[in-house]
């Protein structure tokens, strides 16, 4: 049921999609992220750490060696705790909602559930995104008082940006379970 | 449509039995709430169904039936779908479970009376089932996030109707408390039954004993606040100065979180309690920061090392401040100054920091022992200590203070003097009704004074706003330290400790949301999800449990603050200056 | 030019009939459209005037005179700040023009009088009593600022006054240029040795910036024929105190004044033969009417 295609970002890169199938209504999409490149983490470390000996080597203080080390440190865990997405989830239950969740490279997950009743559709958007035009997913959120009326846009797959022909598949699944269930 | 079935963990080994919960209301999906086990007789589930649902308001129903195979139930089957006849319902739902298996097996029954459809049966809905297991007693204790008081009953979202469901049913769960009833039932009070007990009667036993304190501790205090309030606070002057002073402030801060924690009425709303609970906790924990700052204070003769410390750190601001003057009189930084209005400027403020050091040196004495009082009012709280600490550095900055509104005042008008002067210097002047500048043809007397006024004034102006500025930048320095203290005053007054303890250690009562997990994907089976509860965030748990304060903030904007220290107007604290509009 | 060819000429033979110039008529022309008639409305040099040399030299005297009053002004500064005029000397001089000259113009003035004569004498005691007490303000207000900048300042201020003098209606004065020039010489006299040195300076200042346009103008109106004389003593007077304290400033005053009275009036008799206005259809609307019957 489970099924992994190649894709790449808008930026060139490879990533995974992931689609698994636990029933004709309920469907699981994952994108995940390369993992941390070790090569650009040692290049990191050691231009931080070569420029703190630079400055130790004028002043002599060795505080700026610990304090280096430290920044370095730090800086690495909030990069992973913060910044770097492993992969991203989107699960589809037919009737139920949709529920996204962003995964971490330390593990945090984050999670937004959002229920059907609330949903007007998903769509595929057009953004201008610095010199160039990108595509991206989007649920339209319905608005309270206004039947048609769009309250919010929720972008999807946000930190991992694939490309048009990798959201098309998602696109056409979600239609499919969607148009199924209602 | 897809059904919908909310399933509570607790009873995914109970035995056999009718399923009792609630048909969501224009929702395809019904919450399982308890397991009602054989034998019973029909009779008296229905009179025990009426019964709690008159409690609870929520309209309970047999679901349907249950069944997990155990050694000596054999034909079961049967039995179970004549049970259908005798709760007459549209459908009628047939759980069953094997042993070795995870998942479920369901069978939809469809009441033969509404739909005449032949083609009825289990076979072709098999798949459009979801199975969600929820943890009864998480739901249960949990408050969705965003709140919505208002409507209870109509709700739109499914997920807040099966979560207002799992709420309400609490008399459903507590009936059984003793295990006398004619029926047993399986949920989640079923299990951990004794501690339970032992939490409510030591729940029932301490409303009283509250009430009693209560009433004797408000009693008191309404004595208090007859007193202060009207009889002392209502004077013009003293109403002014307290307004200003942060003791006074904090102490009628505290005074209104008293009332609202001791008031007997019982708090209704989720966000009632939460605000409660959160005052309380913040003042005891604010009592114990007090308490632990005065056992230090008064062990091994702090108060007289501070004394000892304090009368001279005063004076050596104000030599500071006279070394300052000196400066500023002579030629400042190479700066071109007026000469003659240098000296008069230096001259009065040289006399002020005379009459203040004088003022210092009678007071060194008793020094000691006022802040021997003053350190007992820490008793009432680590913030009462820090407000008469800023109350405190206030008074012993009162120069400062009174430089900066002479300098303040002498700025404002030669700037306000000047732009008005420089409107009749170019032929023009300010309309007042049309709220513009217009062209005006003056007399030839009043411009022949007007640029004399303008000249003089254009020429002292650098000497003005250098002891404008010098004197300004001193009092940011105090207010900034004011500030500083103020915001931790705010801190603990307004940090919601309550709340953010909910959070930590029992996360899943304040939801943000819920998450699904899939649990298992047997082929033939219904889908079967798993319900969790997703917490709220840090962040939004303080923007949402925040207690509201008096704003210790400055209320207008950078900006405005610049353009008021430009034109010279007075900042803090004397800022009640109503803008007119029209 | 496209109104000839381009789109005016084919929906001409049409039924529909000439082209009219209204705008509130439908028709089948473009918006932009013209007949052949557009450019004989085109008139040239209508408003022209043709100036005669020795007109143009009288009106000139106005310009020239009042440089020359910035000279005088001048010139009695620095006698004073180089000690060769006292104080007292001057403010009995500043009298003895006062009070002749105030005399001239109520006799000039006639007997429609717009200010009582015990406003006047309310003007002057302000004047005196203010200028008598500020001088020892004044006198100490630019210690501290360097000579140069003072200079540098009077200078601007002196420009600016003569920039902005509103030459065509020189009574009473506009309020910037008075003001120009009483900025300066209070400038000026800041930096005189006393404080009575100041007062004269600043009576001075008055005398020539502010009540001396309002005689000029007078004598302008009411007796045509004295104006050229006392501009000329005027531009006398400057050159010839002038010369007194600088020399070389005095041979440039002179030549700027020759200059003024007498080149530039040439140069716009001469160039105002090379004038080409013209007027046409295309002109924005203007209002011909007697508007004052609304004003009142």
């Amino acid at each position: 049921m489970a099924e992994k295609n190649e894709f790449t970002d808008i930026n060139g890169k490879a990533i995974l999609l992931d689609c698994q199938n636990y029933s004709s209504f309920c469907r699981e999409f994952t994108v995940s992220s390369p993992k941390v490149s070790l090569c650009k983490v040692i290049v990191c470390t050691c231009s931080v750490w070569l420029f703190a000996y630079a400055v130790f080597f004028v002043t002599e203080n060795t505080a700026v060696l610990s304090s280096a080390i430290i920044i370095t440190l730090v800086g690495m865990m909030m990069h992973i705790h913060l910044v770097k997405v492993e992969h991203e989830t989107l699960l589809i239950i037919g009737s139920l909602g949709v529920q996204l969740s962003t995964s971490y490279a330390s593990g945090r997950e984050s999670t937004t559930f959002i229920e059907m009743s609330r949903i007007k559709d998903i769509v595929i958007n057009e953004a201008v995104y610095m010199q160039s035009i990108i595509y991206y997913l989007c649920i339209l959120i319905k608005d309270s008082g206004d039947p048609n009326g769009i309250a919010s846009v929720v972008p999807l797959f946000q930190s991992s940006k694939p490309r048009l022909n990798c959201l098309v598949q998602v696109y056409k699944s979600c239609q499919a379970i969607i148009a199924q269930t209602r | 449509m897809v059904l919908k079935i909310f399933f509570p963990t607790c009873c995914n080994t109970a035995d056999s039995g009718l399923l009792i919960g609630r048909w969501i209301p224009g929702q395809d999906s019904a919450v399982v709430l308890a397991v009602i086990h054989y034998p019973f007789i029909p009779g008296q589930v229905k009179k025990y169904l009426s019964e709690t649902q008159n409690q609870s308001q929520v309209d309970l129903a047999v679901l349907g039936s249950w069944s997990l195979p155990k050694d000596g139930q054999e034909g079961m089957d049967s039995f179970l779908k004549d049970l259908s006849t005798i709760f007459p319902n549209s459908r009628w739902l047939q759980l069953s479970r094997e042993i070795g298996k995870r998942g479920f097996a369901c069978q939809v029954v469809h009441n033969r009376i509404t739909p005449p459809d032949p083609a009825q049966g289990g076979t072709d809905k098999k798949d459009q089932i979801i199975f969600i297991h929820y943890d009864q007693r998480k739901v249960m204790l949990s408050q969705l996030h965003p709140i919505h008081e208002e409507s209870p009953g109509e709700e739109s979202s499914e997920l807040r109707a099966v979560f207002h469901t799992v709420a309400q049913s609490g008399p459903l769960f507590l009936l059984d408390r003793y295990d006398e009833g004619p029926l047993k039932l399986t949920h989640w009070q079923s299990e951990g039954r004794e501690a339970s007990i032992v939490v409510e009667l030591s729940k029932q036993a301490s409303v009283p004993l509250c009430i009693v304190l209560t009433w004797l501790v408000l009693l008191s205090f309404q004595l208090f606040l007859y007193v202060v309030c009207c009889r002392i606070l209502n004077i013009w002057p003293v109403q002014f100065i307290s307004s200003k002073m942060s003791t006074c402030v904090q102490t009628a801060y505290r005074t209104n979180h008293f009332q609202t924690v001791f008031s007997t009425k019982k708090a209704t709303s989720h966000m009632e309690f939460m605000r409660k609970a959160n005052i309380f906790v913040s003042f005891l924990v604010d009592m114990s920061l007090g308490l632990l700052l005065v056992s230090w204070l008064y062990r091994e003769n702090h108060i007289s090392q501070l004394a000892n410390t304090l009368v001279p750190v005063a004076d050596h601001v104000a030599k500071e401040l006279q070394e300052l003057l000196e400066w500023l009189m002579g030629a400042p930084a190479g700066l071109k100054m007026n000469r003659a209005l240098d000296q008069v400027l230096g001259r009065f403020f040289l006399y002020h920091i005379h009459l203040w050091i004088s003022y210092i040196r009678l007071m060194s004495p008793f020094i000691e022992m006022i802040l021997w009082y003053v350190g007992l009012s820490a008793c009432l709280g680590l913030t009462f200590a820090l407000s008469v600490l800023s109350d405190i550095v206030a008074l012993l900055t009162f120069h400062i203070y009174c430089f900066y509104v002479y300098g303040a005042r002498l700025y404002c008008l030669k700037v306000y003097g000047l732009s008005s002067l420089w409107r009749l210097f170019c032929g023009k002047k300010w309309n007042v009704l049309r709220q513009r500048v217009d062209s005006c043809s003056y007399d030839l007397d009043q411009l022949f004074i007007g640029t004399l006024l303008f000249t003089i004034l254009l020429f002292l102006l650098p000497t003005t706003a250098l002891y404008y500025l010098v004197f300004t930048l001193l009092r940011l320095v105090v207010v900034m330290f004011q500030g500083v203290i103020h915001l931790a005053i705010d801190l603990i007054n307004s940090f919601p400790l309550f709340a953010m303890g909910l959070r930590l250690c029992r996360s899943y009562r304040l939801a943000e949301g819920v998450k699904f997990r899939v649990l298992c994907e047997e082929p033939g089976t219904p889908l079967h999800l798993m319900m969790e509860i997703n917490p709220l965030k840090c962040s939004s748990v303080l923007q949402r449990y925040r207690t509201p304060t008096y704003s210790c903030y400055p209320r207008d904007s950078w900006v405005d603050l610049c353009k008021k220290l430009f034109m010279g107007e007075l900042i803090y604290p004397w800022k009640h200056k109503t803008t007119k509009t029209d | 030019m496209g109104a000839n060819s381009g789109p005016g000429a084919s929906p001409c033979a049409s039924p529909v009939g000439p082209w009219r110039k209204v705008l509130y008529a439908r028709q089948p022309f473009p918006d932009n459209h013209v007949d052949r008639r557009f450019l004989e409305e085109l008139r040239r040099n209508i408003r022209v005037r043709q100036y005669r040399y020795w007109a143009v030299v009288r009106e000139t005297g106005l310009v020239a005179q009042q440089v020359s009053c910035v000279a005088v002004f001048i010139t009695l500064w620095s006698c004073m700040d180089q000690g060769r005029l006292g104080p007292s000397v001057l403010l009995w001089a500043a009298t003895g023009c006062a009070l002749p000259g105030y005399g001239l113009y109520e006799m000039l003035g006639g007997k429609d009088r717009e200010r009582p004569r015990l406003a006047d004498l309310q003007s002057a005691a302000v004047f005196l009593a203010f200028t008598f007490g500020f001088s020892p303000v004044l006198k100490t207000l630019t210690e501290s600022v360097s000579t140069d900048t003072v200079y540098a300042m009077s200078a601007v201020m002196l420009l600016a006054h003569l920039l902005s003098f509103p030459y065509t209606q020189p009574s009473p004065p506009g309020s910037l240029s008075l003001n120009a020039a009483l900025f300066a010489s209070v400038c000026l006299a800041s930096r005189l040795p006393g404080a009575l040195h100041t007062f004269a300076m600043l009576s001075w200042a008055l005398l020539v910036f502010a009540l001396w346009p309002c005689l000029l103008h007078r004598l302008r109106e009411r007796a045509e024929w004295s104006f050229p004389w006392a501009a000329g003593l005027v531009c006398a007077g400057g050159v010839g105190g002038l010369g007194a304290v600088w020399p070389g400033g005095a041979l440039l005053l002179s030549l700027a004044l020759l200059v003024l009275t007498l080149a530039c009036p040439l140069l716009l008799v001469c160039l105002q033969r090379h004038k080409d206005n013209i007027h046409g259809p295309w002109d924005e609307a203007e209002i011909r009417e007697d508007l004052s019957r609304f004003l009142s």
